[in-house]
């Protein structure tokens, strides 16, 4: 017995299974931000697996703070460029927001010589809005920048996502949209990010789109999330995963959308926050065709077996996880 | 090269619609007669927004009037904003020598993926030929997919330009990755012996591993000199 019992509690610590997602089987996926950079291929393919079609990539913070411009430039160029190509080999079309994050805002010197840069980045293709700006300590430089972003994505005519402060979260949620429309913006092409049960109702009534980060331990769980469906309903609701480098979940979106059917919300309530709500909020910049989620995956189909340095020549596009073996 | 500006002038302006046509013929004069180069990027970022990604219809005889003026040039698979694109880098004016490399150069280093082909493409159709070898040596140390394969795929360029390791990386790129050797332009011409060396080794390398070796890699092989 105890023996027994000792092993059931072995095979529970390291048999992991995963979540079983077979009820969204068929059901495609936006997650509307998620920092790529951070994540494995690993993860790529089970983003594709799990009906993931197109992502937006929002530029933050990377963890370690920037010290010269370049590092700027380069990882704008990198949104732009290499995380575009690495997700086209999974079959996933990569979007991306440009903007100076509001941590870094707060280093005013390098801040100044990023917003000389940022028009170089925010026409360029598959570029769906300026991102991820807005506040984290409230600071006067945060707000600086945010302004001066604003007025950027204005001229540009393209969306704006922001981030809303993890501290004193529901005052800078609300500064956030008293300054954007003080600017002049239409609440319509704003994104306002990591909403919570606190903040919805006011985001939503002034007629801005409320995106929920299902986060672990620090922002929405998905069970709050159903809950928030069923007040809300779905009208500018839209859900995504914000995984980075800390422990988070790229799986979240089509997790949460199991997560709902099993809690009997109807496939087209899932699918609006889960897809469509996300792709009519950032295809106001003109930059995302829906035909293209098809396209990507053609390319990838031919990609794969031309190569490239994730799989290279002769190697199979799939690794079977189940093996021991690495050929 | 005046003549090919005027051939892909006239694929590029029989595909787009009114609207654009008068946007691109701005963008060009303003192009032409600008020192600095604000207008080229602006116009050369925006070009898929105005033109669409596509294909331009190019006929048989398009592409041999294009490869008479440039020899090996192939841009009869090219989409329409690449062609576009293409068509307004020669738009510039390379009169003042730094100016005209400052240009190109700053489209490089903030460039997106697409982009990047439209700029690896143009190498045979810039000025100053020589000053791009650095440029194209490092565009076949990118690894993405299509990138590569504007520089690798029936592109004349480094052929005909490319100091020997860099062709010879650029050959050995095309194995590693897999692409289609047989649309590397110019490979006999540069064949050598350095690399049938290189490609010996790697042939065996793979041997080794239990892994196949092409075919090609024997044609090249001999063609240097080397083999069995």
């Amino acid at each position: 017995m105890c023996c027994n019992h000792s092993s059931e509690k072995e095979t529970a610590d390291h048999n992991i299974v995963p979540a079983d997602l077979r009820s969204i089987r068929g059901m495609s996926f936006f997650d509307p931000h998620v920092h790529m950079t951070s994540r494995t291929t690993d993860d790529y393919q089970a983003m594709a697996d799990a009906g993931i079609v197109a992502l937006i990539e929002p530029a933050f913070w990377l963890g370690q703070p920037r010290t010269g411009l370049d590092s700027f430039r380069d990882y704008y160029s990198s949104l732009i460029g290499w995380e575009r190509f690495r997700s086209s080999q999974f079959g996933i079309k990569h979007y991306c927001t440009i903007g100076l994050n509001s941590r870094e805002a707060n280093n005013e010197r390098l801040a100044e010589q990023v917003m000389e840069i940022l028009p170089l980045f925010i026409n360029k293709e598959g570029v769906v809005g300026v991102g991820e700006i807005g506040f984290d300590d409230q600071t006067p430089a945060e707000d600086r920048y945010y302004r001066l972003q604003l007025e950027l994505a204005k001229e540009a005519e393209l969306p704006v996502q922001i981030h809303t402060p993890h501290r004193d979260k529901k005052k800078g949620t609300q500064r956030s949209m008293d300054i954007a429309i003080e600017h002049g913006l239409d609440p319509y092409r704003v994104i306002v990010d990591h909403n919570n049960e606190e903040t919805v109702k006011e985001v939503l009534d002034r007629g801005f789109w409320a995106a929920f980060t299902i986060y672990p331990f620090t922002k929405m769980g998905n069970e709050r999330m159903v809950e928030i469906v069923r007040q809300y309903g779905t009208e500018r609701i839209m859900v995504n995963s914000a995984a980075d480098w800390g422990i988070s979940d790229p799986l979240a979106v089509p997790k949460t959308a199991a997560l709902m059917k099993e809690r009997g919300l109807s496939d087209e309530d899932i699918r609006m926050v889960t897809y469509r709500n996300a792709i009519t909020a950032f295809a106001q910049s003109g930059q995302i065709d829906e035909a293209d989620f098809e396209t990507v995956k053609q390319i990838d189909q031919s990609g794969r077996f031309e190569g490239n340095s994730i799989l290279r020549g002769g190697q199979q596009p799939r690794i079977d996880k189940s093996s021991i073996i690495i050929s | 090269m005046k003549n090919l500006s005027s051939l892909i002038e006239s694929i590029v302006y029989r595909n787009l619609d009114p609207g654009a046509r008068d946007w691109l013929t701005a963008k060009a004069a303003s192009v032409r007669e600008e020192t600095g180069g604000t207008q080229l990027a602006l116009a050369f970022t925006a070009m898929p927004r105005k033109t669409g990604k596509k294909d331009p219809g190019i006929t048989e005889a398009e592409q041999q009037e294009a490869e008479r003026d440039c020899k090996g040039l192939y841009i009869k698979d090219w989409t329409l904003d690449r062609l576009a694109r293409v068509w307004l880098l020669m738009q510039a004016d390379p009169a003042d020598k730094n100016a005209y490399l400052k240009k190109i150069e700053n489209l490089f280093s903030a460039a997106e993926m697409n982009e990047l082909v439209a700029l690896y493409s143009a190498l045979p159709v810039l000025a100053y030929p020589e000053e791009w070898r650095g440029r194209c040596a490092e565009g076949i140390r990118s690894n993405i997919g299509i990138v590569l394969d504007a520089i690798i795929h029936r592109n004349p360029y480094p052929a005909e330009w490319l100091e020997e390791p860099a062709w010879n990386q650029l050959v050995m790129k095309a194995f590693f990755t897999d692409k289609d050797i047989r649309q590397i332009s110019g490979l006999e011409k540069r064949a050598n012996k350095a690399l049938s060396a290189i490609l010996s080794d790697y042939a065996r390398e793979r041997q080794a591993a239990g892994r196949s070796v092409k075919p090609e890699l024997r044609e090249i092989e001999k063609l240097g000199g080397g083999g069995q």
